[in-house]
C-alpha cells in the first residue's frame, strides 16, 4: 500500500541506523530508506537544497523517523520547521528517541508530532516494534496523496 | 461693728470629700496670724481669731485698723513699700517685728495677693531661728550638685527624701509619684529607723482628692505643724464677708479637711508638710514629710529652701525619668542583641525566641511570653493555656491593624474573656508581625497584687479592719489592692520601646529571610530545571552506547553462538545482562532525581482502592511467591497523591515478597492510630528482617543488604524513593525489625501542610 513511499530516516547514531537498517530487511521493509544525521541536513534535503538540490537526490519523502538529540540543530527545531511550513506539515512525523522525559513527548505531540516511539535496550522489543510499526503505517494507514503544494483554503 | 464668719459648717466625711470646698474653710491653723489688708491704706478687713496669744490684741479690736498700726516707725515704710508692689512675694519673708500688748516679737510676714485681695500672713519667728546665709548656701549647694548629678529617677527621689529629711528634721520623708490615674506609689523614703517603711506602698487615688491635687498645682507646700490644732476662724469687716467666703488657695496657713487631720492622726502623726513635684504643669508626685514625735514647725526659710528642692527636683525629673532604670535600660539593649543574635543563627527563630535564656521576658519584664508564628505557638515562661491564647489571637486579629505594638495593662476591659486567665496575664504587649498573616509575640504579666514587691516586711501589712481606722495608709493600700484587681503592673516606657524594637528585628530577620528564599527558590527552579535537562540528557546519553553494545552482542549471540567457544559464549551472556542491569539502575536514577521534584497531586485519598489497585497488579507475583496479603481492617483514607502511594505500596509490598524465605510467606497491611502522629501505616512481613545496624541505612541509594543476584536482585534504590515519597509527602518512614522473624515499614503522612519542596543533589543520599 504504501511501499513505494521514500522514508527518511533523521538519526546522528550510527549503531542505531545500522540496527534499524537491519531490522527493516528483517522486517521484510522494501521501502527506499533514506537517511541525515543532522537537522541542517534534514531541512535541506526536504526543500531539496544544497547538496539536496537535484530532486532525484531528495525525493519528497513518505514519512518521516525523527531522532530529538542532533547535533547543532536539534530534532526538536526540525520538527517544528516542518510542521510551520505548508508544504511540509502534512508529511506524518515519528518521533523515534531514546528520551522518555515527558516534556519531549509533550512538546513533540504538540508541535505536530504523529507519534512517538522510544528506543528500548532490548533487541527483541525493537524487532517487535519495527515489525508493528510496518504493519501499521505501511500497510494500514492511509497517507495523504500529496504532491507537495499548499492545499488551497477556499 | 458686727463679725462674721465666713466659714464652712459642713463637716466632711470620706464620702464627699472630692466635693469639700478646701479652698475655703474659713479658718486657720492657729500658729500664725492671718490677716487680709485693704489697699492703698492697709486697713485689716479680715483676720483670724488666734490674735490675742500671738499680737496681744483681740481681733475685733484689729479689724478696721491699718497695719502701720501695728508696726515699729522704722518698719512703716519699707512694709508699705514691700507689700505695695507688683512683686510682693519677691520680699517675702518680710522680717517684721509687731508690738502686741506688752511686749514686742519678731515675725515673717509671708504676703501674697489673690482675686484682688492682699493677704498677709504672721508667723512668730525664734530668735534662734534664723539661719546663717552661707551655711545655708554651702549646704544647698552641695545638695543641687548631688540632685543634678543622680543616675536615674531612683537615684533622684533618693537624694531628694534625703536633703529633705536633713534640713527639716522630719522622722519620715517618702516621696510618691502617681500614675495616670492618679494612685500614688512610693519610690524613695528616708526614716527614722524605728517607723514603719513605706516603701513600695500604693495608694489609691481617693486618698488626696482632686481638689486637693488641684491646689497643689497652685500651691508648693503646705504644712501641719500640729494635726491637732483648733482652727482659728476668720473675722471680717461686714462689707468684705457680704463678698462671699474668702479664697485661702495660696495662705499658707489654710485650714485643712478633718478627713486629712484624721488619716494623719491614724498614721501616728503629730505634724506633717508635703512640696509638689511638677512636671509641665501637671502634678507628678509629692515629697511628703510625717512626724510621728509629736508637733513639728519648720521655719519659713527651711520651707523655701524645700520648695526650692522641690522646683530643683522636678526640673530634673524628665530627664531623669528618661534615665530612669538606666541600668534597666542598658542591660535590655545587651538583652536585645543577643537575641538578635540568637535569632539569626537559627533558622526557627520563633522556637529559639522561647529557649532558654529567658531573655525575652527579661526584655520586656514579663512572666511569661508566646510567639505565634505561621500558625505555631511556642510559649516560654507563664503563659495561658493553648486554647486561650487561640482566642486571644482571634481576638487580637480582629482588632483594627492600625496598631504594630498594642499594649495594655488591663486585659480585661478590653478583652473579658480573659478574666479565666487573668493570674498570668492581666498585662499583655502584642507585637504584630505582619499584616494579613497574624504573627505575633505576646508578653504577659500576672494581676499585680500577686506580683508587689516590698520594702519593708509583708507581714506588717496588717489589714487594718477597725473602722476607726479606716484612713490608714496600710488601709489604703489594702484599698489600693482592691482597684488594681485584674491590672497588672504598668509596662514600662523602655519595656514598650524593646517589644518595638524586637518586632523591627523579626520584621528584618523575616524579610531578609524572604528575600534569601526568594534568591534560593529562584536559584532552585533553575537548577531544577538544569537538573532534569542534566537528568534525561545523561540518562539518554548513556543509553544510546548502550543499547548499541546489547544490539551488537545480542545479534552476536543470534548468529554466531554456535560458533563460540562456551566460555565466550557465557561472556556474550554477561555482556548482554550486564548492559539489561545497567539500563535499570539508570532508569532508577533517573526516576530518583525526578521524585524531589515532581509536582504532586494531593487529594483526599481512599487508600484502600490505592491498595487493591497494587495488589492487583502484583498479583502474578504475589502467586509466585505463593504468599498470603492479609488486609485486617480497611485503611482510613488520607491527602495524598494517588500515583505516588501506589509506587509506596508496590515497592513495599515488592520488598516484603521477595526478602522472604519462609515456607508460608504472609505480608500484612494495616495502619493504627497515634495521638501524635495520627495514622500511622504499615506494611509487615514474616521475612528474612534487617539487623538494627542496618535500619538506617536500607534508606540509602545504592545500599543494598545482599548480593545481586540473591532475592531477585534490585538496583538499591526503591527504599529511597519511597523515603522520598513519603517525605514529599510530609511524612516519616521508619522500620523496625527482628533479624529472621520478620520487618515492618511504618509510615504517617502528614498532607495538609503544604508539601515539601525539595532539592537534593543527583545521586545523593537521603540518609537522615
Amino acid at each position: 500500500m504504501n511501499r513505494d513511499l521514500p522514508i527518511l530516516v533523521v538519526e546522528d547514531n550510527d549503531e542505531d541506523f545500522d540496527m534499524l537498517q537491519m531490522t527493516f530487511q528483517g522486517a521484510c521493509i522494501p521501502n527506499p530508506l533514506y537517511r541525515c544525521t543532522e537537522g541542517e541536513e534534514a531541512l535541506d534535503f526536504l526543500h531539496q537544497r544544497g547538496r539536496y538540490a537535484a530532486v532525484k537526490s531528495a525525493p519528497r519523502p513518505g514519512l518521516i523517523l525523527l531522532d530529538l538529540n542532533l547535533a547543532g540543530l536539534d530534532g526538536r527545531q526540525v520538527l517544528e520547521h516542518m510542521k510551520n511550513d505548508g508544504r511540509l506539515k502534512s508529511i506524518p512525523v515519528l518521533v523515534f528517541s531514546t528520551s522518555d522525559n515527558p516534556k519531549d513527548v509533550q512538546s513533540a505531540y504538540a508541535n505536530g508530532a504523529s507519534g512517538y516511539l522510544l528506543k528500548p535496550v532490548d533487541l527483541a522489543r525493537f524487532e517487535r516494534m519495527i515489525r508493528l510499526f510496518k504493519e501499521f503505517w505501511l500497510d494500514h494507514i492511509v497517507m495523504p496523496e500529496d504532491d507537495g503544494r499548499e492545499v488551497a483554503h477556499g | 461693728m458686727s463679725t462674721e464668719s465666713a466659714g464652712t459648717a459642713q463637716v466632711a466625711d470620706l464620702t464627699n470629700c472630692d466635693k469639700e470646698p478646701i479652698h475655703i474653710p474659713g479658718a486657720i491653723q492657729p500658729h500664725g496670724v492671718l490677716l487680709v489688708l485693704r489697699e492703698p491704706a492697709l486697713i485689716i478687713c479680715q483676720i483670724s481669731e488666734n490674735t490675742e496669744a500671738l499680737l496681744g490684741s483681740r481681733a475685733q479690736e484689729l479689724l478696721g485698723r491699718s497695719l502701720d498700726s501695728l508696726l515699729p516707725a522704722s518698719q512703716v515704710a519699707s512694709t508699705r513699700a514691700s507689700l505695695l508692689s507688683d512683686r510682693l512675694q519677691d520680699n517675702n519673708p518680710l522680717k517684721l517685728t509687731l508690738h502686741g500688748g506688752d511686749r514686742e516679737r519678731l515675725f515673717n510676714g509671708i504676703a501674697h495677693r489673690h482675686q484682688g485681695r492682699l493677704f498677709l500672713e504672721l508667723e512668730p519667728v525664734a530668735e534662734s531661728e534664723s539661719l546663717p546665709f552661707f551655711g545655708f548656701y554651702h549646704q544647698a549647694r552641695g545638695a543641687m550638685s548631688r540632685l543634678r548629678d543622680a543616675k536615674d529617677l531612683r537615684a533622684l527621689c533618693e537624694e531628694g527624701v534625703r536633703e529633705v529629711r536633713r534640713l527639716t528634721g522630719f522622722d519620715r520623708v517618702i516621696i510618691y509619684r502617681f500614675d495616670p490615674d492618679w494612685n500614688g506609689q512610693v519610690l524613695a523614703e528616708d526614716r527614722l529607723e524605728t517607723a514603719d517603711p513605706y516603701m513600695g506602698l500604693h495608694f489609691p487615688a481617693s486618698d488626696i482628692p482632686r481638689q486637693a491635687r488641684e491646689l497643689y498645682v497652685l500651691n508648693l507646700l503646705r504644712i501641719i505643724p500640729a494635726v491637732d490644732y483648733v482652727p482659728a476662724r476668720i473675722v471680717a469687716l461686714p462689707e468684705e464677708a457680704a463678698q462671699g467666703p474668702l479664697d485661702m488657695s495660696f495662705c499658707v496657713l489654710r485650714s485643712v479637711s478633718p478627713i486629712h487631720l484624721e488619716y494623719l492622726r491614724n498614721m501616728g502623726a503629730g505634724s506633717s508638710m508635703s512640696i509638689s513635684l511638677l512636671q509641665e504643669g501637671r502634678l507628678w508626685g509629692l515629697i511628703s514629710c510625717t512626724h510621728m514625735s509629736g508637733s513639728k514647725y519648720v521655719p519659713y526659710e527651711v520651707r523655701t529652701a524645700c520648695e526650692f528642692v522641690g522646683q530643683f527636683m522636678s526640673s530634673f525629673i524628665s530627664s531623669k525619668e528618661g534615665h530612669e532604670h538606666y541600668d534597666q535600660r542598658i542591660r535590655t539593649k545587651s538583652i536585645q542583641g543577643r537575641l538578635l543574635e540568637r535569632m539569626t543563627r537559627v533558622v526557627d527563630f520563633a522556637a529559639e525566641l522561647c529557649q532558654s535564656p529567658p531573655e525575652l521576658l527579661e526584655l520586656t519584664g514579663a512572666t511569661g511570653a508566646a510567639v505565634y508564628f505561621n500558625g505555631r505557638m511556642t510559649i516560654i515562661g507563664k503563659a495561658p493555656e493553648d486554647e486561650q491564647l487561640q482566642g486571644l489571637i482571634r481576638w487580637l486579629s480582629s482588632q483594627p491593624a492600625s496598631q504594630e505594638v498594642f499594649s495594655t495593662n488591663s486585659l480585661l476591659r478590653h478583652y473579658p474573656e480573659s478574666e479565666g486567665f487573668k493570674d498570668v496575664a492581666a498585662g499583655l504587649i502584642a507585637a504584630s508581625m505582619s499584616r494579613g498573616r497574624h504573627n505575633y509575640v505576646l508578653w504577659f504579666r500576672p494581676e499585680v497584687v500577686q506580683t508587689l514587691e516590698w520594702g519593708g516586711n509583708p507581714h506588717k501589712l496588717v489589714d487594718v479592719e477597725d473602722d476607726q481606722l479606716r484612713l490608714h495608709p496600710r488601709k489604703s493600700f489594702a484599698l489600693w489592692k482592691e482597684t488594681v484587681r485584674g491590672k497588672s503592673l504598668p509596662w514600662k516606657d523602655y519595656e514598650l520601646e524593646a517589644a518595638r524594637e524586637l518586632r523591627r528585628n523579626i520584621i528584618d530577620i523575616v524579610l531578609e529571610r524572604s528575600e534569601e528564599l526568594l534568591k534560593l527558590n529562584t536559584e532552585l527552579k533553575r537548577s531544577n530545571v538544569e537538573l532534569d535537562s542534566f537528568a534525561y540528557a545523561a540518562s539518554h546519553d548513556l543509553k544510546e552506547p548502550l543499547r548499541g553494545i546489547h544490539n551488537y552482542a545480542s545479534l552476536v549471540l543470534r548468529e554466531d553462538a554456535e560458533a563460540l567457544r562456551p566460555t565466550n559464549r557465557t561472556r556474550m551472556d554477561t555482556v548482554v545482562r550486564l548492559t539489561q542491569r545497567m539500563e535499570s539502575l539508570i532508569n532508577s536514577l533517573l526516576h530518583y532525581s525526578q521524585v524531589g521534584r515532581m509536582e504532586l497531586s494531593l487529594r483526599e485519598t481512599d487508600l484502600n482502592d490505592v491498595l487493591s489497585s497494587v495488589l492487583e497488579v502484583l498479583k502474578p507475583r504475589i502467586e509466585e511467591a505463593r504468599a498470603e496479603v492479609r488486609v485486617p481492617e480497611p485503611l482510613p483514607p488520607a491527602r495524598c497523591d494517588r500515583v505516588r502511594m501506589m509506587e509506596v505500596f508496590t515497592n513495599l509490598i515488592t520488598n516484603a515478597l521477595k526478602y522472604n524465605d519462609k515456607e508460608k510467606r504472609w505480608v500484612e497491611i494495616g495502619s493504627r492510630r497515634d495521638p501524635e502522629l495520627g495514622s500511622v501505616y504499615y506494611v509487615r512481613d514474616n521475612g528474612i528482617g534487617i539487623k538494627p545496624d542496618y535500619h538506617e541505612a536500607i534508606f540509602r541509594i545504592f545500599k543494598r543488604l545482599h548480593g545481586r543476584d540473591k532475592y531477585g536482585g534490585g538496583t538499591g534504590t526503591g527504599l529511597t524513593i519511597v523515603k522520598r515519597l513519603i517525605e514529599r509527602h510530609n511524612g516519616r518512614i521508619w522500620v523496625e525489625s527482628t533479624h529472621g522473624e520478620g520487618t515492618t515499614f511504618f509510615f504517617t503522612l502528614d498532607s495538609e501542610k503544604e508539601p515539601v519542596s525539595e532539592l537534593r543533589p543527583f545521586g545523593g543520599e537521603s540518609g537522615r
